[in-house]
């Protein structure tokens, strides 16, 4: 039998007093897509963030394809696991085209041609061939996250983080952006997702887990988080956001 | 002849005395870019990465940086370039004065740098790393990109003051501008308005081209659809 790729095992973190993670376990095998969902300050983000190791635990382990990520050096880590941000956080000095090549380049030891050439086909698989030489003030928040996303992926990393990944966006930009992430997760890419998009978590997801209060209350395929919760929490939770951010 | 003619014609005496000794400014005027260009540099080569160390350093980094910077800052100039002198027994006199001011520049730098670079959103420095780029490797190609953009308006002021503070070299007894304009001024104690404004002259009509300059260069290399 084969490590899964991700093992998260009895997750604990804190923030000086506050606790945020009270003892998370998940796993996930290669292609999963796993949908995080809870109410805010439930800890999906800090949970995503403790494996890139952007933050650290207090105990507890992570296991990528077996090797715990604290045996690791942290800039290898990343570089197998590609993340996607709230704020999409583009490098704001560099073209979109740049901001793909940075990591291929400084982190890869690519050099410019194929680098350039990678970064340009990596912008045309989420549709932004024209947008190659614009710079991130001159993109729409549907690009920029689409941008966010071709720079996560040209490091050809084994997982995928998205943290919130359409919630800064106008309403009538997220459906590019979920397109994108559909596409990918029907290539195969493992990811874990912390979304409110109800809709994409139906289509898209293998696994829904829903957290609240640093717990994982309970995870299952969608259509029996969504039908048949186990527990009342997670009915209430999910009625109302799908609710507000529909269920189609 | 009446008193107006009389101010006139003493008055252009004097001009044409500042006219006569202008090879004697000329020098003055050379000395004082040199003295301006070498303090910045070095000033920018020691705040810099000063500034980056206040921003981004260790206890222990900082802990030193930063007490040092506090104490030059608060030291005048005119006993800085004193003691790098006569106490540090730097000569030349045109070195010590370099050093005296770059690192008082450097103080200063820091301090523009250092706000730059905090002034850039932390996510920048979160995506650099989650790409997989080291900490140094963040700061200088993501971080540093934008921060040096944003300090120009702050690097054009401490360019201005270090100029005209060139002028307290010659405490020490380096010919610049200032100093210059005290010796034609005792040489023809009529002409002290004309030899004080024509060096006055020359300090604007520097501080002007340089900041213009600078000014280009700040465009040329703006990002573009951005708002600094």
């Amino acid at each position: 039998m084969t490590d899964p790729l991700l093992d998260v095992d009895d997750v604990y973190q804190s923030y000086g007093e506050e606790s945020v993670l009270e003892g998370i376990s998940f796993e996930m095998e290669r292609q999963d897509v796993k949908v995080l969902v809870g109410p805010s300050g439930s800890g999906k983000s800090t949970m995503l963030r403790c494996i890139n190791r952007l933050t650290d635990i207090d105990d507890g382990d992570i296991r990528l394809d077996g090797n715990s990520i604290f045996e690791m050096d942290a800039n290898d880590l990343r570089r197998q696991v590609g993340m996607v941000f709230q704020d999409f956080n583009l490098f704001a000095h560099l073209t979109a085209l740049e901001n793909v090549t940075l990591g291929l380049k400084r982190v890869l030891d690519m050099g410019e041609r194929k680098a350039v050439e990678k970064a340009a086909w990596q912008l045309e698989q989420v549709g932004l061939r024209e947008q190659a030489n614009s710079y991130p003030a001159e993109l729409s928040g549907g690009q920029k996250q689409r941008v966010g996303i071709a720079r996560a992926l040209a490091m050809d990393p084994k997982l995928m983080l998205f943290d919130e990944p359409t919630s800064a966006l106008d309403p009538e930009l997220i459906g590019e952006v979920l397109s994108v992430m559909r596409e990918l997760a029907e290539e195969g890419m493992t990811m874990l997702v912390v979304t409110h998009e109800m809709g994409f978590a139906k289509q898209a997801a293998t696994d829904v887990l829903f957290l609240d209060e640093g717990k994982l209350v309970e995870q299952g395929p969608p259509e029996q988080i969504f039908e048949n919760p186990e527990h009342d929490r997670t009915a209430a939770f999910l009625s109302r956001l799908t609710q507000l951010h529909g269920g189609q | 002849m009446d008193p107006t003619s009389l101010v006139l014609q003493t008055g252009l005496g004097d001009w044409e005395f500042v006219w006569r000794q202008r090879q004697f400014f000329v020098n003055g005027t050379i000395l004082a870019v040199k003295l301006t260009f070498f303090s910045m540099v070095l000033g920018f080569a020691l705040g810099l990465p000063a500034g980056v160390v206040e921003a981004y350093g260790g206890k222990y980094s900082k802990g030193v940086v930063r007490p040092l910077g506090v104490v030059v800052r608060g030291t005048p100039i005119l006993v800085i370039i004193s003691l790098t002198y006569f106490a540090g027994g730097i000569s030349p006199a045109f070195t010590a004065a370099t050093i005296a001011l770059g690192v008082r520049s450097a103080a200063y730098q820091s301090q523009i740098f250092r706000g730059a670079i905090e002034s850039v959103e932390s996510g920048q420095m979160e995506a650099a790393r989650a790409v997989g780029l080291s900490k140094l490797g963040a700061i200088r190609h993501v971080v540093l990109p934008q921060a040096l953009r944003r300090s120009v308006p702050g690097f054009q002021n401490e360019f201005t003051i270090v100029l005209k503070d060139t002028s307290i070299a010659y405490a020490i007894g380096v010919a610049e501008l200032l100093k210059r304009s005290y010796d034609l001024f005792s040489i023809q104690t009529t002409a002290a308005l004309e030899v004080f404004l024509a060096a006055s002259l020359i300090y604007f009509v520097l501080t002007f081209t340089v900041n213009r300059g600078i000014e280009q260069l700040h465009d040329y290399v703006a990002i573009p659809g951005g708002n600094h």
